[in-house]
């Protein structure tokens, strides 16, 4: 094929003297060897994060919803809050994976499977939360659209919550298979480097046979590209149905119709402050700082700034559609009892953190800060959540008949709960890293001998003093070296 | 043409043998179909792997299905005659407690009474009750009443009893014997009293009230020369003035004077008019909240304010100096409106003062209410205690006067002031005997307890106004081996009569026949055929006297505190106070339950670092007080009250039981009947000094609705009378924005106008052919007693929660009542009571969201819950912008398959007291959301009693609970599709101006529909109405 010109202006994504066999190396030597001290400390936490939100929602279940400090008035707090703010976070993962990928973004195969990875631990952990506020938990089955031998009584394809069963559970799946078609070329470069005959056992299990065969790369790519397309529209539709949970209704604060892309950026935004907290740490932890560069971060930071600003600018909106439209309850909910009122504080912590603090990424600078962006990234993460709470209490707290007005504080459960999924999370992330290749050794590989340091140095800086004729005149018309970007991979794949 | 042969194969070519066979056996193989001994060791082929997988499929199935453990009902060997399972049986009953007087019908099924009615043919209080008369039903079912007769608190026979009991009467060698009761208005109770003080000429009868109104009987006597009250006629006053009498709420016999008072409240729209009503009180009352004009004052200035009013009114005292110029014009302004409608005004007055009610009785003579609003021809016996009998008694008992004391339905010990005194004194008592259904704190001390039967269990009659009387009889068989105090009696007077047939006989002889006599126990009451002239009585008490004494009421210094003690329209005196519906219903004024408290007004609580506002509303713990009055102190939590006066302070009596008034009662308040003081003549609820300091510490209250004010918010709609009158239309302007969206104001009930189609994709999902059930309410005559809420938690089985989950905001009241405060004046706050309940959308937000269809409607405009459908996410509660729907937080019932997890504070789940859980209402399991049905299993009740009969539905068949249960008429149900109905005539033809529905803009389509509220007050006071709503945030 042609050379894959790539100007030395750009910075280059892998950093260092990397050859293929380096690639591997770096990535997959951590799955082999015996994790650090730290590694066990961490999982320690979230282990036993996790049992504490097993026996929360264990507690809950057993003496019934009331356990929690929801009442008549407020009927979801923490439970929802912590679903949407989970399924937000996913949403990253899925654009990384998805978007990136059809609009060719090379920088995303640095951070993708980690990304992924994070979309599937936040989507589980997001399931949780319908599935336990439900006061008869044994009976969510209902839910599902099946024959059934009571009348059949179908279910109500009018509600939103049901929508929410089908686009969480597609969302679940796509990103399932996407992410796992990705592992297999990765699982087999880990079988095949095996010494033990346990790891090839399962890594050959794991990666289905994979043989690296011309054909299953052209299988791979196509399906690839397939999930892709799939994924695309879900990066939109989950949380557009999520906020339908809250727009088709007449709750004065949730009945508005700009929460679709309200959702979608706020889902992104935060979603991409997770990656940076993880990653941050996971770059440092396995030093992948190589292959998550600063470039990764900065290009994330962008992104951060954006759509913390479409969400800044949704949040105007709102409180202009609100005095706009005339309407008294709605008028009420956003300036008396959401800017302001018992619950109003909560409303300011999240401008502060969604829309203000972002702003410090207009700063180059800044977004290559690790320690600022860390910081930003939890910033993010706790604004999110707390829109996602605004939205939720603050709407129901104070409806239309002040008779039944109430005020909300979460009982132990209901923390215990959230606890519980950041453990969930924590703990399937940590066996993540260690067992599974935290970076898609394939893919990088795809990208190494264009933007690898090194290689731009060798091959491209002699490029750049040639003038234009020249560069035609040699490049344009004969292979070059580099060959099929596939081949390329192919055979890194068992290096 | 030659038929041309085709063959599959050679072997069918060539026809073989083997080929021939096959042909012949359709099934080749041999079906394995093993049943032989060898099943066990059988190699199982293919087949039977399906077979046997199917069966063990279906076998796990239903054996997993088959979770629920097998109860056995055990059918009747011999089928009384009378009972078919399934069927209710309705028996006329009376409720006579403590003097009150509620004719009833008793609802029974399967022989145990689940459910109180009032009694339609009674002319004084027809299918109305109260909210305490609708708690009585549970009360019968309590497990801390007595269960056997003791002797020295242990178990004994009846026999036994009778025996030593007699042994003792004749050892007391003429020692006076009393009995002690409440006040007993049956005339066949009186007689077996009178027949045992024919056999012991020692004996004499003391009655005393808890709640007292000895003042009114002493002053009627003074003025009149009957020691008696008069009956009350309120439905004949233009004018009421009522100087701290909760009528509505505690006041004597408060369903009779809310059914009178209602009449007088109700608007006919073509010729608007209705009774303007003065109210002077210290707290805020019910009644007081149902004022045109309220006025607060101290309590001990009650008599300053009665000499000021007979003053005005032309009577010759000189009017005493009041320093409160609102109060003073109130004053003149009640005498001008009493003076405008002679004999046709009313005052009344709570006050337990003697010398005030004779002021009061001037009054009435003054302006006429003698033999028009105020009948003395015939006479109520709804109380009957004199104070000073009381005093006296204790005295006696002390210094050992007293031989033998015969307690029956009253606790001294516990609501005496003098409550030591008297134990003290019956310590000393030689013979004494309680009847007293527990074993409360009088009981306790006791040698002898002989319960007696709960009223449902009893036989009786009862005369409430002279010549008007109900009779009792039983419901049920008697639970425990009690015995009634009637029988009881009779048995020591030596009358071997049965009580049963002692009544019987009473009224055989009075009656003629025994079929009068059986007529009368159906229908439940005798009345007279035609209702009796009103009477009138000449005024001929000693006004300067009376004015003189007034004078020397000791009063406290200006800016100084007063106590004022009153009765909660729930819990009352407190005898009742084990009863988990009453403690648990809101208070009408408060809102709180569980609970009593200081009630303060925000000024004062400004003093001890609590106000109105954001801070106090989210946080239920508040700040404990220290109060002092009589030399004795108490230490409650502050409740702050926009309404009460200034420098009040108001404490409910009728808490603070000790643990052996049961597991509801015990524990829950505060004891402050230790406040009543005694005046020398009567006793009085209200102490003039008060010292109150602040605590460090707080404590919670269990307080349902948090915010006072409606905001201005269209949900209530309000006006004055004057107004009204000049423009009805006004009150419903708002109403006129919908004209843009197809709207026609002038049918508004016409399904097929443009209003109701647009703004739905589905204009055509619910089609009403039949019965379309709707609902109106009319704010102008919902007093906010609270009769509803707790008829509907008796007919629908709504479960208690308990004080904490209160807390929690968890109450599960299908039917609430909203309580506003609007006006200007926090310290003279206007209310109005909403009674809110599912409102039945056509076009319903919670339906929609439901992911299982839980929540669906039915084709007579229901919207109906599935119970066994919900998974409980609470989105229909979140969507409903009305919050009526109530989600089973916790196991309050035992109706889930967990073990040990049982919510139940009130004691509701004792098999004894699940006997009065109603058989047609499914106990709901924890976790399912529920709502007001409508009593959809009486309507379908009704139906099918039509439809046996073979016709349509007729209008007032079906009723709901709360609409039965309301004193006042404010309820009205119906088939909205039927022309002739009610409901359709007030919708469409009687209260067209008046009508709204809440949150109508939102196009839920509701089906209960408002009357706006209309206020008899000056027209230059609702000037600042408009925005007088919204300012008033502190409230």
């Amino acid at each position: 094929m042609h050379l894959k010109y790539e100007s030395t202006l750009r910075e280059p994504l892998v950093d260092g003297e990397k050859n293929y066999h380096q690639v591997t190396e770096d990535i997959i030597s951590p799955i082999e060897g015996k994790p650090g001290k730290l590694w066990y400390v961490g999982f320690f936490i979230s282990v036993a994060l996790l049992l504490w939100g097993v026996f929360s929602v264990t507690w809950e279940v057993y003496y019934g919803t009331g356990v929690w400090n929801l009442n008549k008035t407020i009927g979801w707090g923490w439970d929802i809050t912590n679903f949407v703010w989970w399924v937000g976070i996913g949403h990253a993962g899925t654009l990384i994976s998805a978007i990136l990928l059809l609009f060719r973004q090379g920088w995303r195969t640095g951070v993708n499977r980690a990304a992924e990875a994070m979309t599937i631990f936040a989507v589980m952990c997001a399931g949780q939360f319908p599935i336990f506020h439900m006061g008869r938990v044994w009976m969510a089955f209902f839910v599902l659209p099946y024959p059934n031998t009571r009348g059949p009584l179908w279910v109500n394809f009018n509600s939103p919550l049901l929508w929410d069963v089908f686009a969480i559970s597609t969302y679940f799946t796509v990103s399932l298979l996407f992410w796992y078609s990705g592992l297999l070329p990765d699982f087999a470069t880990v079988r095949d480097r095996a010494k033990t005959k346990l790891r090839k056992l399962l890594y050959g299990v794991a990666s289905f046979g994979w043989t690296g065969s011309a054909k299953h790369w052209q299988r791979h790519e196509a399906l690839s590209l397939v999930l892709a397309g799939l994924s695309t529209p879900l990066v939109l539709s989950v949380h557009t149905i999520v906020s339908f949970d809250f727009a088709t209704s007449v709750i004065p604060g949730w009945h508005t119709t700009i929460f679709p892309p309200y959702f979608v950026a706020g889902a992104i935004f935060s979603g991409f402050a997770m990656v940076q907290t993880l990653l941050i740490i996971v770059r440092k932890v396995l030093s992948l700082e190589d292959y998550i560069t600063m470039g990764h971060m900065e290009a994330m930071n962008k992104v951060i700034v954006l759509t913390g600003s479409v969400v800044g600018c949704a949040y105007l909106t709102e409180l202009f559609m609100a005095w706009y439209a005339a309407v008294p309850y709605e008028f009420a909910t956003f300036y008396k009892y959401r800017a302001a009122g018992p619950l109003g504080w909560s409303y300011w912590i999240m401008m502060t953190c969604n829309v203000i603090t972002p702003q410090v990424f207009w700063f180059r600078k800044m977004r290559r800060n690790i320690v600022v962006t860390f910081v930003m990234s939890i910033i993010v993460n706790i604004g999110m959540w707390f829109e996602r709470f605004v939205i939720i209490c603050t709407s129901l707290y104070r409806d239309y008949l002040p008779s039944s007005w109430s005020y909300y504080r979460p009982s132990w459960p209901e923390v215990g709960f959230y606890m519980g999924t950041f453990g969930l999370f924590f703990t399937c992330f940590f066996l993540f890293a260690k067992y599974f290749p935290v970076i898609a050794v394939a893919e990088i590989k795809f990208v190494l001998k264009t933007t690898g340091e090194s290689f731009k140095r060798d091959n491209m800086e002699k490029l750049e003093p040639l003038s234009d004729e020249q560069f035609a005149h040699d490049h344009a018309h004969h292979h070059d070296d580099h060959g099929h970007a596939g081949h390329a991979v192919a055979h890194a794949a068992h290096n | 043409m030659e038929q041309k042969k085709y063959w599959k194969g050679l072997e069918e070519l060539h026809n073989t043998k083997e080929h021939q066979e096959i042909v012949n056996n359709e099934f080749r193989e041999d079906l394995p179909f093993e049943e032989s001994e060898s099943l066990l060791n059988a190699t199982t082929p293919r087949r039977d792997f399906l077979k046997y997988l199917g069966f063990t499929t279906a076998a796990a199935t239903i054996a997993a299905s088959c979770e629920i453990p097998v109860k056995k009902a055990i059918p009747y060997v011999n089928k009384p005659e009378e009972i078919t399972p399934g069927v209710p049986n309705y028996y006329a009953s009376t409720y006579a407690v403590d003097g009150e007087f509620v004719p009833l019908v008793v609802k029974t099924r399967e022989g145990r009474p689940i459910k109180v009615d009032g009694n339609e043919l009674s002319s004084i209080t027809g299918t109305s009750s109260t909210a305490r008369v609708q708690g009585s039903v549970l009360s019968l079912y309590d497990a801390a009443r007595l269960r056997f007769p003791t002797i020295a608190g242990a178990e004994a026979t009846w026999s036994e009893l009778d025996k030593q009991v007699g042994a003792a009467l004749a050892g007391l060698g003429g020692a006076p014997i009393v009995l002690l009761t409440s006040t007993i208005i049956s005339p066949s109770t009186k007689k077996v009293i009178a027949g045992f003080q024919a056999k012991y000429p020692s004996f004499r009868h003391v009655t005393y009230d808890a709640v007292s109104y000895s003042g009114m009987l002493l002053a009627n006597e003074a003025s009149y020369g009957k020691r008696a009250l008069p009956a009350y006629h309120f439905e004949n006053a233009k004018v009421v003035v009522s100087l701290n009498a909760d009528f509505l709420g505690t006041w004597l016999n408060p369903v009779e004077y809310s059914k009178q008072y209602g009449a007088t409240r109700k608007i006919d729209e073509k010729k608007p008019e209705m009774s303007k009503h003065f109210h002077f009180e210290s707290m805020m009352s019910v009644t007081g909240a149902n004022a045109d004009e309220r006025y607060t004052h101290k309590p001990s200035q009650t008599g300053d304010i009665a000499l000021a009013l007979l003053n005005a009114v032309g009577g010759s005292v000189s009017a005493p100096a009041i320093s409160d110029k609102r109060l003073a014009d109130g004053i003149q302004k009640a005498a001008k409106a009493l003076l405008a409608n002679n004999g046709k005004s009313i005052v009344v007055a709570g006050s337990n003062d003697v010398n005030v009610q004779i002021i009061v009785n001037a009054i009435n003579s003054q302006i006429g209410a003698n033999g028009t609003t105020i009948d003395w021809n015939s006479t109520v016996n709804y109380r009957q205690g004199i104070d000073s009998e009381m005093e006296q008694l204790v005295k006696d008992l002390n210094a050992g006067a007293v031989g033998g004391l015969f307690i029956y339905g009253v606790n001294p010990s516990y609501d005496y002031y003098n409550a030591q005194a008297f134990t003290e004194g019956l310590k000393k008592t030689k013979l004494t005997v309680s009847f007293n259904s527990h074993k409360d704190e009088t009981s306790e001390n006791v040698k002898f307890a002989a319960p007696a039967h709960h009223y449902l269990e009893s036989w009786g009659d009862a005369e409430g106004r002279t010549g008007y009387f109900s009779f009792i009889q039983p419901t049920i068989a008697p639970l425990f081996k009690t015995r009634a105090f009637e029988a009881t009696l009779l048995a020591w007077s030596g009358n071997t009569t049965a009580w049963e047939d002692f009544l019987k006989n009473e009224w055989i002889a009075k009656l003629g026949s025994q079929e009068a006599w059986d007529k009368a126990l159906q229908d439940g009451v005798i009345e007279p055929a035609t209702a009796p002239a009103l009477g009138g009585a000449s005024f001929a008490g000693n006004v300067a006297e009376a004015a003189a004494k007034i004078g020397s009421i000791k009063k406290s210094g200006k800016d100084a505190l007063e106590l004022v003690l009153y009765e909660k329209v729930a819990i009352g005196n407190g005898k009742e106070a084990n009863n988990p519906w009453l403690q648990e219903m809101p208070d009408p004024i408060t809102r709180a339950t569980w609970d009593n408290y200081a009630v303060i007004s925000n000024k004062l609580a400004k003093t001890f670092g609590s106000e109105l506002g954001d801070d106090y509303e989210i946080n239920n713990d508040k700040t404990v007080l220290k109060i002092k009055a009589n030399g004795k102190e108490v230490l409650l939590p502050l409740l702050i009250l926009p309404g009460i006066h200034p420098e009040v302070i108001a404490i409910a009596v009728g808490y603070g039981r000790n643990a052996n008034a049961g597991k509801a009662a015990a524990g829950v308040g505060k004891n402050v009947y230790n406040f009543v003081s005694f005046n020398g003549t009567t006793r009085d609820f209200y102490s003039p000094e008060v010292a109150v300091e602040k605590t460090n510490q707080t404590y919670e209250i269990g307080v349902t609705q948090t915010h006072n004010s409606y905001e201005g918010r269209p949900i209530i709609k309000e006006t004055t009378l004057e107004e009204f009158i000049k423009n009805p239309e006004e009150v419903n302007e708002d109403r006129k924005e919908l004209d843009q969206f197809g709207y026609d104001p002038k049918n508004p009930h016409d399904t097929t106008s443009n209003f109701v189609k647009n703004g739905t994709l589905y204009p055509d999902v619910h089609q009403y052919q039949g019965i379309k059930w709707g609902m109106s309410i009319d704010l102008n005559t919902c007093f906010g007693c609270g009769a509803c809420t707790i008829a509907c938690q008796a007919e629908n089985n709504v479960s208690v929660v308990g004080k904490e989950q209160v807390i929690k905001a968890h109450e599960m009241h299908w039917l609430r009542i909203d309580r506003y405060f609007g006006g200007t004046d926090v310290d003279n706050p206007e209310v109005v009571f909403q009674p809110m309940l599912c409102q039945h959308c056509d076009n319903a937000p919670c339906e929609n969201v439901c992911p299982v269809a839980a929540t669906n409607h039915s084709s007579e405009g229901i919207n109906q819950m599935a119970y066994n459908r919900c998974i409980g996410t609470r989105y229909c509660a979140n969507n409903c912008p009305y919050k009526v729907r109530r989600f089973n937080w916790r196991d309050w019932n035992g109706a889930d398959s967990f073990a040990n997890n049982l919510y139940d504070v009130g004691g509701m789940n004792d098999d004894l007291t699940r006997m009065v859980l109603n058989p047609d209402v499914v106990v709901r399991s924890r976790g399912v959301m529920e709502k007001c049905s409508f009593c959809v299993q009486k309507l379908q009740d009704a139906k099918l009693t039509a439809k046996k009969a073979g016709r349509p539905l007729k209008d007032g068949e079906a009723r709901t609970a709360c609409q039965l249960a309301c004193s006042a008429d404010a309820i009205v149900f119906g088939n909205v599709n039927d022309k002739e109905s009610r409901i359709y005539k007030v919708r469409n033809e009687e209260q067209k101006s008046r009508m709204y529905y809440v949150l109508e803009q939102l196009h839920v389509l509701p089906s209960i529909n408002y009357l706006a509220k209309i206020r008899n007050k000056d027209a230059e006071k609702a000037e600042g109405k408009k925005e007088e709503h919204a300012a008033h945030h502190e409230a």
